[in-house]
């Protein structure tokens, strides 16, 4: 069959960015946002929308087909006039347009939206004929069972694609880590970090299987992190302090020290520390930026939050131990042994050894206090954090490793098969045989 | 999205990043696929300045007997290089020696985005080709234009995908492109039909110049009956080009246009069905508004203020 040769298609599709591919590519072909551009008013008729009546004189119940789904009075192709990605950005900021994010933390809400949005990312964007391939699609933990059938029923049914495999990001992200050469054994137990834009969560992994009553998400992550350093810079009084110039700042000067005070003194020491940076602000003008403290301070926000949340204040670290400590006794020390980052905002330099360091000192005060009480010796615990070259799109990459093994289409489910069950059938699917 | 391009955006985007004067060299290693099992590998095997870019493509064969080779060989004279093993065919494009001028890259890069239309457009241009010398040998024999007459040109197949083909004719007055029609799905065949059809009925509504389209469900058209390896149980669209639609200056885009033919059919049927779901949803959704309206209200029994009841007894 045709579909034997042809790479299969990893979609990794998350709240912010979409990333898609093709299996056997170390990096995905396309990132962009997860936003479609619709018309919104006059769709019905045809007609360009009245410029003169303003939308709110309208009312909510006047015009159904701003809702963003509903197509149900087309005349023509209307249902074909949209656009994804940058495209959707650039668009929606002409009349006629409005911008849908058809996916809210991890999850898909808008079925309609979601089902353009991949018709258009299959057949514009990584011009494939769905019969002939296998997708790899990925979802987020405690992703309800009835939106992966939904998933395979429009995967199946509109697009008649040939195998499905719906993976949990978290397992994926480990499967990435097999690249680092600190990993001996490939497993699939391990904790996972994985820091976005939105939020921080930490998934305990045993065996394939996400330990679901233990995961944890923080409130911290990269945007954070951005409005933080814009906050210093607003704070100092800087020419630019615009939110652009915070982010890159933040991917490109910022690092994590093992210690605030002594850093602080080593800048003091050494000017050379400060940093300038220099904004184009187009039209020929550039503004230099100083760039101090915020360099290490940035990323500390994970560490120690309270210099800069007030409502939540426990640091990652301990996160990552009580999630651990919440999962069954005989996986923890697998757990403690392969921490995994994943996501652009582990990307800080030394990120991974200071969570690494923090870590072990919580699991040691405790195995000494044990000891002391007890009175007997314990062998110790390793803890090991891994970071990789692979961390930023770890979860895109993890699946296009598995994705292009020969065993891969053996774990989809195929057309056949769900012709056969029905969508019940994608409830459940066979786990990688770790070779 | 109402057509589908004809270029490849993701070999676009990557030239367009890497042609970028500013930019580092960089590896890449890519593999992308495109409609009708293409394959491309896009690769720095050698050295970051210089990308290799191969093509693969089920029907190869079938293209070079209808002058592929040559075709490939006029696009992209100078970049042509041996085929990467595994590959049909590849060209390197060397990025220290790019032409100068803006406009100049734009044009290569759309060129190799093009790979998979210009390897496909073989058996179309030869097929023009043959018009262009049987038109003027019929002028000359000064034989009646409008009298379809069977000429012995030989019917070319392209059997692009596993279970489906394509057939191009030349007479003296038109081009006969025939393709096959597979559908794996019961549901895509009800949809293709009422497609095909609208397809075989624009003609006679409103565009009065589209070229002839007709369709038969069954057996196969008379032009390609006799080759071999035809089937039956396959429907067939036939689209018959005549003269104005490949005049010298339309051919490219006809070119482009037909051959992504069988792509864009499957990509409406796929949006049709798309509209179909999005409706249904729309309509579940407001019986169960219905639904939720039509729970019986609960009766409040009313009562005196000494706690007695009304109609009670």
């Amino acid at each position: 069959m045709s579909h034997l040769t042809t790479p299969a298609v990893v979609m990794g599709i998350g709240t912010g960015l979409t990333k898609l591919g093709f299996a056997g590519n170390d990096s995905p072909s396309f990132i962009f946002p997860t936003a479609i551009a619709t018309r919104t008013t006059g769709a019905a008729s045809g007609r360009p929308p009245p410029a003169a009546k303003p939308a709110f004189l309208s009312g909510p119940g006047g015009n159904s087909s701003s809702s963003g789904g509903n197509l149900a009075s087309k005349r023509g192709t209307e249902d074909l006039d949209f656009y994804i990605g940058h495209e959707a950005i650039d668009v929606s900021n002409t009349p006629g347009y409005g911008l849908n994010y058809p996916i809210r933390h991890g999850q898909i809400e808008n079925w309609d939206l979601m089902e353009r949005f991949w018709e258009n990312s299959i057949f514009k964007y990584l011009r494939c004929e769905p019969e002939d391939h296998y997708f790899l699609l990925t979802e987020p933990p405690l992703n309800p069972p009835e939106n992966r059938e939904m998933t395979a029923e429009i995967m199946f049914e509109t697009f008649n694609c040939a195998g499905l495999y719906i993976a949990v990001q978290a397992v994926l992200a480990l499967a990435a880590s097999w690249t680092s050469s600190k990993v001996q054994d490939r497993s699939l137990t391990g904790t996972v970090i994985d820091s976005g834009d939105g939020v921080t969560h930490v998934i305990p992994v045993a065996e394939g299987y996400v330990i679901a009553s233990a995961i944890k998400n923080i409130p911290i992550a990269g945007r954070d992190i951005t409005y933080f350093v814009q906050s210093l810079l607003r704070d100092r009084n800087e020419k630019d302090s615009s939110l652009r110039t915070a982010e890159k700042i933040k991917e490109e000067y910022c690092y994590v020290c093992p210690d605030i005070v002594k850093e602080f003194n080593r800048f003091d020491r050494e000017p050379e520390r400060f940093q300038k940076y220099l904004v184009d602000q187009g039209l020929g003008r550039k503004v230099s930026v100083d760039v101090g403290y915020e360099r290490f301070l940035a990323p500390e926000i994970f560490f120690n939050p309270e210099i800069a949340s007030s409502d939540f204040l426990t640091p990652l670290p301990e996160v990552v131990d009580t999630v651990i400590q919440a999962t069954p006794i005989d996986v923890r020390r697998g757990l403690y042994k392969n921490i995994v980052l994943s996501g652009g905002s582990t990307m800080f330099r030394d990120f991974g050894r200071r969570l690494q360091r923090d870590i072990k000192h919580l699991v040691d005060t405790r195995i000494h206090r044990s000891e002391e009480l007890s009175g007997a010796r314990s062998g110790g615990l390793d803890v090991q954090v891994i970071s990789h070259k692979k961390q930023r799109n770890a979860v895109w990459f993890g699946g296009s490793l598995l994705a292009q093994t020969a065993e891969f289409k053996g774990y989809c489910h195929t057309k056949k098969d769900y012709d056969e069950y029905g969508p019940g059938i994608v409830r459940q699917f066979s786990l990688f045989n770790v070779p | 999205m109402l057509l589908l391009q004809y270029h490849n955006i993701l070999i676009q985007s990557i030239l367009q990043e890497r042609f970028a004067p500013d930019t580092q060299p960089a590896n890449i290693d890519q593999v992308i696929s495109d409609f009708d099992n293409v394959t491309y590998h896009v690769s720095t095997p050698e050295s970051k300045t210089k990308i290799l870019i191969s093509l693969s493509i089920r029907c190869f064969k079938d293209l070079e007997k209808y002058g592929a080779t040559a075709l490939l060989k006029r696009e992209y004279g100078e970049y042509v290089v041996q085929p990467e093993n595994g590959y049909d065919f590849s060209i390197v494009v060397d990025l220290e020696n790019l032409p100068s001028s803006q406009e100049e890259k734009e044009l290569l890069i759309q060129k190799i985005a093009l790979l998979k239309r210009n390897a496909m457009a073989a058996p179309f241009e030869k097929a023009f080709g043959q018009f262009d010398e049987l038109a003027a040998e019929a002028a000359k024999n000064s034989l009646d234009l409008s009298v379809p007459e069977d000429s012995g040109a030989e019917v070319m197949a392209v059997h692009y995908r596993e279970e489906e083909s394509f057939f191009i004719r030349a007479s003296h007055d038109r081009v006969t492109v025939i393709f096959s029609i597979l559908f794996r799905e019961d549901t895509d065949r009800v949809f293709g039909k009422v497609f095909l059809q609208e397809f075989v009925d624009a003609r006679r509504r409103s565009i009065q110049n589209a070229p002839q389209v007709l369709y038969s469900s069954k057996e196969p058209p008379l032009e390609i009956r006799n080759i071999a390896g035809v089937k039956e149980d396959v429907g067939y669209v036939t689209f018959v080009l005549f003269p104005r639609h490949i005049s010298r200056d339309r051919r490219e885009g006809c070119i482009s246009h037909i051959q992504i033919f069988r792509d864009y059919f499957h990509y409406h049927i796929k949006c049709s069905k798309a509209y179909m779901h999005s409706r249904m949803r729309f309509r579940v959704a407001e019986f169960l508004k219905v639904l939720n309206r039509a729970k019986p209200e609960a009766v409040e029994e009313k009562k005196t203020a000494s706690g007695r009841r009304f109609g009670a007894r």
